[in-house]
């Protein structure tokens, strides 16, 4: 049974139809790397997903159970994100909280974990991302590298069956998305499930074990990385490839 | 003006006036700003959730009670809630009247200071699944406390001086109390001189505390 299970996804602004009915379907350890052009609607399908956005229609099963997603409850919802993470491209890291108090508040607050155990493991997913020395630093004090980092820890601490990343790297220079990736790749190794919404080609091919490509809010071609890469049966993936390879 | 007699007034009265800013016209400021602040927190909430009804119901209190004037609010409430039965001495009803003024000046500060904090902090804290009151209680509010911190206390001090304006609806506050004395010995012009200077002094010394209260929030690592 997949972990993830989304059919027929829907959703418009207006008159702009943004995700025309996409299927996708995520077995746990599965890394699924999004690719497509600019305005495809790849971040909307996240925010769909962790009902940031609100979908028009289509349904969505999540560790086997099943939900119609224009009538899915407050309940069921924050059920489901009680299990999910989410590392947005702007870190979104609350301002007024420490680097520790930012990973722990999921837990203190919206799960009402002890203090000491929270921060003990605050700690422990904070040393994995390299911030473990940053614990008392405001998000103000820290480079952009550094920051997503403590984001990637904040959504690690609740134990998520699944991640999601909306183009993690797309506001860092060249080397401070590299230390982003390095963490990225570990979680993988572990085998951490994650959706990953990316501009990063070399990154997507060496990580992941699926890729879909978007345009236009459909679905262009799915597959493994390595039919994906090495057998684009899509002209519009061809060219896509073509493009962003150089 | 200043003669000998004159003199002996100013330093006898002194303690008397003192007496009354620190008994009444502080207690009023502060109590009505406590009150006015939860008002303006609750209002400012409503308006940022955008809760229907509700939303307009606050849009309508602050749109009467900002068009009028504080001192015809004094007076309407002062004559009117004992035609509704409402018996109340005159402090109260001056707490009430300032809280229910101030609420509706500080709720725009502070749905201002709300919608300052970035919207990506709120849909992060749904995602590390928090709820919508417990992202306000830990994200929302702490962050616009702070950016209007400086604006609050202004209109405390504001507040100070204007409880005088209670001394029309009976309340015996600093400002009547020297009008008292200076009734007595017929001596105006140096009483209120004075008790000018006590409000001075207090306002002088709100002044500091909010710089320090200020200093003592900080800005969350930010240097400035
Ligand atoms: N809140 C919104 N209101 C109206 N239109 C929106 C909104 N969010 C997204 N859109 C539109 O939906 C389309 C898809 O946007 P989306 O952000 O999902 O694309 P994307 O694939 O993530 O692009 P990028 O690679 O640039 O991040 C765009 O045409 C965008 O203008
Ligand atoms: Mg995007």
């Amino acid at each position: 049974m997949a972990l993830l299970e989304v059919k027929n996804i829907q959703k418009a602004f207006g008159e702009n139809g943004v995700l025309k009915g996409i299927d996708l379907t995520v077995e746990k350890g599965d890394v699924v790397s999004v690719l497509g052009p600019s305005g495809s609607g790849k971040t909307t399908l996240l925010r769909c997903i962790n009902f940031l956005e609100k979908a028009d229609g289509g349904s969505l099963s999540f560790e086997g159970k099943e939900y119609d997603l224009s009538r899915i409850t407050k309940a069921e919802i924050a059920d489901i994100r009680k299990k999910t993470g989410f590392v947005f491209q702007n870190y979104n890291l609350f301002a007024n909280k420490t680097v520790l108090g930012n990973v722990t508040l999921g837990l203190t607050s919206a799960r009402k974990v002890a203090k000491a155990e929270a921060e003990s493991k605050a700690k422990e997913v904070l040393a994995k991302v390299g911030m473990a020395e940053f614990a008392d630093y405001y998000p103000s004090q820290l480079s952009g590298g550094q920051q997503q980092r403590v984001a990637i820890a904040r959504a690690l601490a609740t134990d998520p069956s699944i991640l999601y990343f909306d183009e993690p790297t797309s506001a860092l220079d060249p080397q401070l998305t590299a230390e982003v990736l390095e963490v990225m790749r570990e979680l993988a190794r572990e085998g951490m499930t994650m959706i990953v919404v990316t501009h990063e080609i070399s990154f997507a091919k060496e990580v992941s074990t699926h890729v879909m490509f978007m345009a236009d809010g459909n679905v262009v071609e799915e597959g493994t990385a390595l039919e994906f890469f090495e057998n684009p049966r899509m002209d519009r993936t061809r060219e896509f490839l073509r493009l962003t390879s150089n | 003006m200043f003669d000998q007699k004159t003199l002996e007034l100013l330093v006898s009265s002194f303690p008397k006036i003192l007496e009354y800013g620190l008994k009444v016209t502080l207690p009023l400021a502060a109590i009505a700003f406590m009150l006015s602040t939860v008002i303006a927190v609750l209002v400012a909430m409503v308006q940022y959730a955008n809760t229907p009804v509700l939303r307009q119901i606050c849009r309508v209190y602050i749109w009467i009670i900002r068009g009028t004037p504080l001192l015809v609010q004094l007076m309407v409430a002062f004559y009117g809630l004992p035609l509704l039965g409402i018996r109340a001495n005159p402090f109260v009803m001056a707490v009430v009247v300032f809280s229910i003024n101030e609420g509706a000046y500080s709720a725009e500060t502070m749905r201002a200071a709300m919608e300052a904090v970035p919207a990506g902090q709120l849909e992060a804290g749904y995602c590390v699944g928090m709820n919508y009151m417990q992202i306000m209680w830990h994200i929302i509010l702490p962050q616009a406390f702070r950016t209007a911190f400086p604006s609050l206390f202004n209109a405390l001090i504001s507040m100070v001086k204007d409880t005088s304006l209670a001394s029309s609806i009976t309340v015996v506050e600093m400002f009547t109390r020297t009008k008292q004395i200076a009734g007595q010995s017929y001596n105006y012009l140096p009483l209120y001189i004075e008790v000018a200077l006590v409000y001075l002094i207090f306002c002088t010394v709100l002044t500091f505390i909010q710089k320090k209260g200020e200093k003592i929030l900080g800005s969350y690592g930010v240097r400035k």
